[in-house]
């Protein structure tokens, strides 16, 4: 396997070709394109790096004394400078990483043609892909999966489980049917510190015991551990449709 | 008028290209008159102002006055008592948040904003609720990004009396439509809650009447309208300012000062305590004239009505874009257009376009609880300003369209 500096000098050799910064942003798509991603369940909060004006996710795993890494960013271009980082860093021992020179970023002009926003994301992930590499490097042969240099918070993939249990408490009085399954709900969004925002409906909008429907669930959310606020939205726009309806609620109202 | 021959800065090139400035928003372009008048006091009146004796601080003293005296008929105030500088309109609001929660604000009560407030216009709220012990109640805009004065009502009945002050936009930094801000002080002064408008995007495109709007309060950033950056306008109603207790103590805010007790100067000092930024505050004079002249100017306003319906019909001709900010009465709309295209990140969007030389702004444009309505975490936004022209909206959709295939 090449070393970390014979890797940098292949890309610095790369993008010397590349004489218009125009061709070097479709270069650095092209590698966005084709880079190994992280899983999507491994796109959690702790795995988020911040500083970045895009999401950036990055993952990484030990094997046999070598770091594996995996990334995704929902922007393309920054997908590709962490697909140069990887094809740097990936694979090769904590100390090399440690001991590498980021020099590489600066001959290709990487941070001077980026906005400074976008140059603090480029540093937050080098100081990511190295805060792994000296965890790793302080604790030689613990085959930890999941060290992460960024303090986890609470799991909002969890929370919004719980929320979405909460919601199948709460019943409109005239059917028999929860208002999650019923499809009254919208949209459910949990924040890392425990906001939580919904939008629902209602079946009819001049439905007269609104205000009680919402405040219950309100109250329903708000008691789920972990849920620090709740704010909810009620719309009719959309309308409401019985093809919201799940097909539980379907076989439940003898409509299948 | 030839709007452009006022701004050096629309002259430059960047990487080559000329320069297509797209982010008036953020921040406007400095005018010649200003820069100028920027340089000269600097050189020739850099006195401390209404303090000294001598020429020099007579002479800043003056020209920081006229500053004043320029906002103040800009925006027809009734007088200079009306017109507190700050350094901006982040700290006029901080000011009032906190001078006027800490007089009329207490437990259990509550602050509106909408939910298209920029979070300058929701964090010093939420501070001052939380010393107040009261809590922010959010107006919510429906799905084209309109407020509804109905709504407050509701909220205003409802809240049998809580509700102690109502702060909104007057044109959203991202949805670019002028709110209803007439029609919600109305409802509000109905309920004897009085209203602050944050004119930080207004200023540039609406002519503000203060009297006739009636509002408690408004206050605007100069750097949008063409003055330097750190300075700003609080405009209060006369009776609240005097009411409110003063923000930061310090020189020039005080009358007479004694270790046990000191009496404060009238207004507007007694909020302007510290030297203030006071050759920014003299720019505002030359800014404000300009924009005045540019506002009365019939074919600079025909333009802006030209290019905002250019930049919209081509805009939704791009297959995945969706527009922010639609209102029901286009007339209500300012050429502001914040967008997301499907399979273009704004990041990258914004970062391809500024190679071709245009500058854009990507993003949470300050506003994340808005964009959480709209299920994004970052969109673009186009923003102009009276001198930008036809042809740059040519040249930004063709680059547009080309960074788009690009990404997808």
């Amino acid at each position: 396997m090449k070393t970390i500096q014979e890797i940098q000098a292949g890309i610095v050799e790369d993008f010397s070709a590349l004489t218009d910064w125009m061709d070097k942003y479709e270069y650095l798509i092209e590698l966005g394109k084709g880079m190994n991603l992280i899983a999507e369940n491994e796109k959690t909060e702790e795995n988020l790096i911040p500083g970045c004006q895009s999401r950036v996710w990055l993952s990484c795993r030990e094997e046999g004394g070598r770091l594996h890494f995996a990334a995704d960013s929902d922007a393309i271009i920054t997908r590709g400078i962490i697909s140069l980082l990887l094809q740097v860093y990936d694979g090769q021992a904590p100390a090399d990483i440690l001991a590498a020179d980021d020099g590489f970023i600066d001959k290709i002009g990487l941070r001077e043609n980026l906005s400074p926003t976008r140059a603090n994301g480029l540093l937050s992930m080098i100081s990511t892909i190295k805060a792994y590499a000296r965890r790793y490097a302080e604790m030689p042969g613990q085959a930890r999966h999941d060290v992460s240099p960024v303090t986890p918070g609470p799991d909002p993939g969890s929370l919004e489980d719980a929320v979405v249990l909460a919601l199948r408490q709460v019943y409109d009085p005239e059917i028999p049917v929860n208002i999650y399954d019923l499809g009254l709900i919208y949209d459910v969004h949990v924040d890392a510190d425990g906001q939580v925002f919904i939008k629902m409906t209602l079946t009819a909008p001049n439905c007269p015991i609104a205000d009680e429907v919402v405040a219950q669930t309100r109250e329903a959310v708000a008691d789920v551990p972990g849920v620090k606020d709740v704010q909810v939205d009620l719309v009719f726009e959309p309308e409401w449709t019985t093809d919201r309806m799940s097909e539980e609620a379907k076989l439940e109202l003898g409509m299948l | 008028m030839d709007a452009r021959q006022h701004f050096p800065a629309l002259e430059r090139e960047v990487y080559g290209k000329p320069l297509v400035y797209f982010d008036n928003a953020a921040t406007s372009q400095r005018p010649r008159s200003v820069l100028e008048l920027q340089q000269k006091l600097s050189v020739e009146a850099c006195g401390n102002i209404h303090r000294a004796l001598h020429r020099l601080a007579a002479d800043a003293t003056e020209a920081y006055e006229a500053g004043r005296e320029a906002a103040r008929a800009f925006i027809g105030a009734p007088a200079r008592e009306n017109l507190i500088l700050t350094s901006g309109t982040t700290a006029a609001i901080n000011l009032v948040a906190s001078c006027f929660c800490q007089k009329f604000v207490g437990s259990g009560d509550q602050v509106v904003v909408s939910e298209a407030e920029h979070h300058s216009n929701i964090v010093p709220w939420q501070l001052a609720c939380e010393r107040a012990g009261a809590r922010i109640a959010v107006l919510p805009v429906d799905e084209d990004g309109e407020l509804s004065p109905e709504g407050l009502e509701a909220m205003l009945r409802d809240a049998g009396g809580r509700i102690k002050l109502v702060a909104v936009a007057h044109i959203s930094n991202v949805l670019g439509i002028i709110n209803p801000v007439k029609e919600i002080v109305t409802v509000a002064h109905r309920y004897g809650v009085p209203v602050l408008v944050d004119g930080a995007q207004g200023i540039l495109h609406e002519r503000v009447d203060v009297q006739a709007l009636d509002c408690d309060f408004y206050v605007f950033s100069g750097h949008k309208i063409y003055a330097p950056t750190g300075i700003g306008v609080l405009y209060g109603k006369r009776e609240l300012l005097e009411a409110m207790p003063p923000y930061m103590g310090g020189g020039e805010m005080i009358e007479t000062v004694s270790f046990e007790k000191t009496s404060f100067a009238p207004l507007p000092l007694k909020f302007e305590a510290g030297t203030p930024n006071f050759v920014a505050g003299a720019c505002l004079k030359p800014a404000l004239e300009l924009a005045g002249e540019m506002m009365q100017d019939a074919e600079l306003q025909n333009n802006q009505e030209a290019m905002k319906n250019f930049l919209q019909e081509e805009l939704s001709r791009i297959e995945g874009l969706r527009l922010y900010g639609t209102p029901a009465d286009p007339a209500r709309k300012v050429p502001l257009l914040s967008f997301s295209v499907e399979g273009a990140h704004a990041a990258d969007l914004a970062q391809i376009l500024d190679k071709m030389g245009m500058a854009v702004r990507s993003g949470q444009l300050c506003a994340e609880p808005l964009l959480r309505r709209y299920g994004q975490t970052a969109i673009l936004r186009a923003s102009l300003a009276p001198y930008n022209t036809l042809g740059e909206c040519e040249i930004f959709i063709a680059a547009l369209c080309r960074a788009i295939k690009m990404l997808r």
